[in-house]
């Protein structure tokens, strides 16, 4: 979409051409590894917004209740070796209420230039978030699994930090993946807590064929996460935390979009004993550029 | 503070991201053992169709849509890019060049990623075999 063809003026053109450029922009991440909870070292590309909603639905145990976590993520990289996110979140629980839960902005940076046989990316998050918050989009400290309301989670606020060391390789077409975590509650004392996730995955195709096709294998990528908590500062290990394996799949069903799909199950009995996660991605090929053309800026 | 931190990252992040126009890189060079890699693709160009394919996905954005270049990119049809190695090449689309723009592409299954390689030949006519190795300029 061209939009030097014409010129927009005032805020409510600006924000219609927007809008147009967002549901008309096409474009392709046909890199992205199908994990959920894990990171790989591979960013957002340079001036690409990608927008995508994620669902996390908690199979309970008897006398919980299920719930149903989704959460949308902007995904934008800003440069060749910063990518920057924010995530909205919410939270439903049958027998209880929907809650908005919060926000978070999350930062990625890549110190080195090249390819590595490891790859390191540091990442860094600030979440201004509630204690409703069941989107599980990591998993640290000790397991609690909690039988209030809605309303009073919701009530408590937190403000967190959140980092990782995101060390990740590519060996014959396989991804491998490891994630350190480590996160402090600010709004309370709890210490610093721990945890990791593991993932690896590989393409179901090493080929691509010449001919445009929807459910070719080169379209589709699988592997498995593990993930979990490794406790606090006040008691590190995996005493009383919670553990998944979780086989992912994705498939990208067009040029500029792709579908996730992960069964996670619980390893401990403080974990959920199964959680559904799927998602929706779609991303928008030079957006930044666009979007300051908008705005009479550099192209 | 909550809404200082939501409107400066984004408006500092597409500022950020506003391109800067193309000028070659003279210091991005493959190494001499990955510029003397031979396409093991090179006797089956029939797969430069999905080489095609994957470009027109991941690279039209930045080279055009037949290579040609745009203000942030490199033409690839130019003697400066195609009289490099198809191992230059491969570990130029493997690596990229982040500070520039280019990202790495070693996402993308390695077969796959000579198969780009072999698609970027046909965009210059007869210039199918491999070229000269190591010591090529740059092409982003």
């Amino acid at each position: 979409m061209h939009l030097a063809f014409f010129r927009v003026r005032g805020p409510k053109s600006r924000i219609l051409a927007l809008t147009l450029l967002i549901g008309t922009a096409a474009s392709l991440h046909s890199q992205e590894a199908p994990y959920f909870v894990t990171y790989d070292h591979h960013l957002e590309e340079p001036g690409n917004l990608e927008i995508a909603t994620w669902t996390t639905v908690g199979i309970p145990r008897s006398g919980q209740n299920l719930f149903f976590a989704p959460f949308s993520e902007f995904e934008y990289g800003v440069t060749g070796r910063w990518t920057a996110e924010l995530y909205l979140e919410g939270q439903a629980t049958s027998g209880d209420s929907a809650v908005f839960t919060g926000w978070r902005l999350e930062n990625r940076f890549r110190p080195l230039k090249r390819e590595h046989r490891i790859n390191p990316i540091f990442y860094f998050e600030y979440e201004g978030i509630n204690e409703a918050t069941k989107i599980l989009k990591e998993v640290v400290g000790n397991a609690e699994i909690s039988n209030e309301r809605n309303a009073e989670l919701a009530a408590v606020h937190a403000h967190e930090i959140e980092t990782k060391l995101i060390l990740s390789s590519n060996i014959h077409d396989w991804n491998l993946s490891e994630n350190f975590i480590v996160e402090k509650n600010l709004s309370s004392d709890e210490g610093f807590e721990f945890g990791y996730a593991l993932g690896v995955s590989r393409p179901l195709s090493k080929l691509a064929s010449g001919k445009e096709c929807r459910f070719c294998l080169e379209n589709f990528n699988a592997g498995l996460e593990l993930y979990g908590g490794l406790g606090s500062t006040n008691g590190f290990g995996f005493h009383e935390t919670a553990h998944y394996l979780a086989p992912v799949v994705s498939w990208q069903v067009s040029d500029n979009s792709s579908i996730h799909f992960s069964p996670s199950f619980g390893l401990t009995n403080v974990s959920y004993p199964a959680l559904l996660r799927f998602g929706y991605a779609y991303e928008i090929r030079g957006f930044g550029s666009k979007v300051a053309r908008i705005f009479g800026g550099r192209q | 503070m909550k809404w200082a931190v939501l409107t400066f990252f984004p408006a500092a992040a597409l500022l950020l991201a506003q391109n800067v126009n193309y000028q070659p890189d003279t210091k991005w060079r493959a190494p001499e053992e990955a510029a003397a890699r031979k396409n093991p693709l090179a006797d089956k160009p029939e797969l430069a169709a999905g080489g095609r394919k994957l470009f027109k996905r991941n690279c039209v954005e930045c080279h055009g849509d037949s290579g040609q270049g745009l203000k942030k990119a490199a033409d690839l049809q130019l003697p400066v890019v195609q009289d490099q190695s198809d191992g230059a090449l491969h570990w130029k689309i493997t690596n990229g060049n982040p500070d520039r723009g280019m990202p790495s592409f070693s996402g993308i299954p390695e077969l796959q990623r000579w198969q780009i390689v072999l698609y970027l030949r046909t965009l210059k006519p007869g210039a199918t075999e491999n070229k000269s190795p190591a010591g090529e300029p740059p092409s982003r």
